[in-house]
């Protein structure tokens, strides 16, 4: 598939998220918008696949430690023809698997442990032991928001990748610079992240985290590093939507989100 | 099982841990910079390939087990007890929730750690990892107990946490029992006036209580419950119902611990006059664990006075 209709079918999930958001005040609508393009990277090119179930496999993994933003999947494995819009709209509600974060039944998310931060990087680092244990060529793709790099526990784990030499996790930072509190940059101080993860020994690329074209190349760079490497995504939360764009916004009215989503035009 | 018996508590659970490898090749073994203090070392001798250790980050040690434990492998994360709790919240989101096969063990529990004072002592692990959905709790008395329950914790299929001590234990249990059952509680001393029911290393020191009782004509059982969670309900009716009165002892607060277990129980069983004893507060700095089990009132004789007294009370 080419990296051009890649970003058609991410605005097409853009609109679908929109139209969960009519449905499910409980989502964060700006932290999915931030996080799309990197997840149709990933699930666009077969890096992941929108598995029904999860659970143990020896194929590569997604962790998406960002775990509220999980409704950018969902929007996505229903572009792809995985989920119907009866089901998306039933995103949230009591018995619908389509929880609003990640749990054990969750489809099309390998692994579960998110919602509470800086979770789903310790998960991926035992992932990526247990591939490499295994001899297994698979890799983890490890998504995480820009936040969560607040957690002592990011840092542990990231440590972990270092002094292991986990080359077969991709780390991904969707850097929206955006927080519960305000601007990441200003909540607490994360400091020339490039630099940290350098001074760790990671092989690390900075790029635009709307520019699928980009993004694929950085992970084909990512891939053939032979070392830790993370991709620093720069985005904007609301990403693609006038009026969410740059906003603060994470849960919008239903009659905004309807409205929105009619005025979208991907083409 | 003469030489385990010669082990501490800690080695005895190095020493399952090694020969579990041996066994498995999905067991996989974790510590927090504690290789060494759990003697986790045992097992990274003989496997060197499959121990990790992740610094002094007991957080990413326990999200790392749960990835593991996610890849298809039965990870074994160790560390002092009383900072395992520090990755409690990492516990119970990604193992608890998930019910995942992690095994934690948590060494240096209890009074054990005599020397560093009450930083270190852990008496309310108990009560942190049973409120927790899908934990299994185990508490063996002494290095037999230990060895065995490691090496039968490998067959449950959620999450373990175990609590053991590190260099204190009188042995008991070697010759108590041939197989150690996750989820079974075991007779040590049969008795009808009142029954001791103890978890962890209080098990001998129940046997002396009811020593002295007997002199005193009076008959103790010995009910010593190795797995607290889940508790084994039906030892506890069967001596609930004959029994004048119930005395718990353990070395933990007396606050969501084992008595707390039994009483729970005890609402449905049938109510009995019930003592909970342990510990009220933090530990203290001793040179020996002895000196806080009087310091604490966890002695033979105060067990026995306070079975004595729930007698007198009960007549």
């Amino acid at each position: 598939m080419g990296v051009g209709s890649l970003s058609e079918l991410a605005c097409e999930a853009r609109r679908r998220l929109l139209i969960m958001a009519a449905y499910d005040p409980g989502i964060h609508i700006g932290s999915s918008l931030s996080v799309l393009d990197i997840l149709t990277a990933l699930y666009g090119t077969g890096r992941v696949r929108f598995n029904a179930h999860n659970g143990l496999s020896t194929r590569n993994y997604l962790v998406l430690s960002k775990g509220h933003a999980v409704h950018a999947i969902y929007a996505l494995a229903s572009v792809f023809g995985y989920l119907n819009l009866d089901e998306l709209r039933e995103t949230g509600s009591l018995g619908s698997r389509l929880q609003n974060h990640p749990e054990d039944d969750t489809p099309f998310v390998d692994v579960s442990n998110s919602g509470s931060l800086g979770l789903g990087i310790g998960m991926a680092v035992g992932l990526a032991l247990g591939l490499r244990l295994r001899g297994a060529t698979g890799r983890v793709y490890l998504v995480t928001g820009d936040g969560e790099l607040d957690e002592g526990v990011s840092w542990e784990s990231f440590a972990v990748v270092a002094s292991y030499g986990l080359s077969n996790v991709v780390t991904i930072v969707d850097l929206n610079n955006a927080q519960l509190d305000g601007p990441s940059d200003e909540v607490l101080k994360k400091g020339d992240l490039a630099g940290r993860f350098k001074a760790m020994g990671f092989f690390v690329q900075t790029v635009d985290g709307h520019d699928v074209d980009k993004l694929v190349e950085a992970l084909e760079a990512a891939e053939k590093a032979g070392a830790p490497s993370v991709i620093i995504a720069r985005t904007v939360r609301g990403k693609g939507v006038q009026g969410l764009e740059g906003s603060i916004k994470q849960r919008i009215p239903r009659d905004e989100a309807l409205e929105l989503a009619g005025r979208l035009s991907c083409r | 099982m003469s030489l385990v018996e010669e082990l501490t508590p800690r080695e005895a659970a190095g020493k399952a841990l090694a020969d579990l490898g041996d066994l498995r090749n999905d067991v996989v073994v974790l510590v927090a910079d504690t290789g060494e203090t759990t003697r986790a070392r045992f097992f990274a001798e003989r496997h060197p390939d499959r121990f990790f250790n992740v610094g002094i980050a007991e957080q990413a040690m326990a999200a790392i087990a749960a990835g593991l434990a996610s890849a298809g492998f039965m990870p074994y994360a160790l560390t002092f007890a009383a900072f395992m709790a520090r990755a409690w919240e990492i516990i119970r989101n990604s193992i608890a929730r998930l019910n995942l096969p992690v095994r934690l063990v948590g060494t240096h529990a209890g009074f054990s750690d005599a020397y560093d004072g009450p930083s270190h002592q852990a008496l309310e692990d108990l009560a942190l990892f049973r409120v927790l959905p899908n934990f299994t709790v185990i508490a063996p008395a002494d290095s037999c107990e230990t060895y065995r329950a490691v090496m039968a914790s490998a067959e449950v299929k959620g999450p373990v946490y175990i609590r053991v001590g590190r260099d204190f234990h009188v042995p008991t249990t070697c010759d108590m029992y041939k197989v150690f059952e996750v989820g079974k509680g075991y007779v040590a001393l049969d008795g009808h006036d009142v029954a001791l029911l103890t978890t962890g290393q209080m098990l001998s020191f129940a046997l002396d209580a009811a020593h002295i009782l007997k002199e005193k004509g009076i008959s103790a059982a010995v009910l010593h419950f190795p797995t607290v969670k889940p508790l084994d309900l039906t030892l506890l009716s069967r001596y609930a119902r004959t029994v004048k009165a119930i005395v718990t002892v353990e070395e933990h607060v007396v606050h969501g611990g084992f008595g707390s277990a039994v009483a729970e129980a005890l609402i449905n069983l049938g109510p009995k006059p019930m003592a909970i004893m342990g510990v009220k507060g933090f530990g203290r700095t001793a040179k020996s664990p002895a000196d806080l089990y009087q310091f604490f009132g966890l002695t033979p004789d105060n067990i026995a006075a306070r079975a004595e007294e729930l007698i007198s009370l009960s007549r």
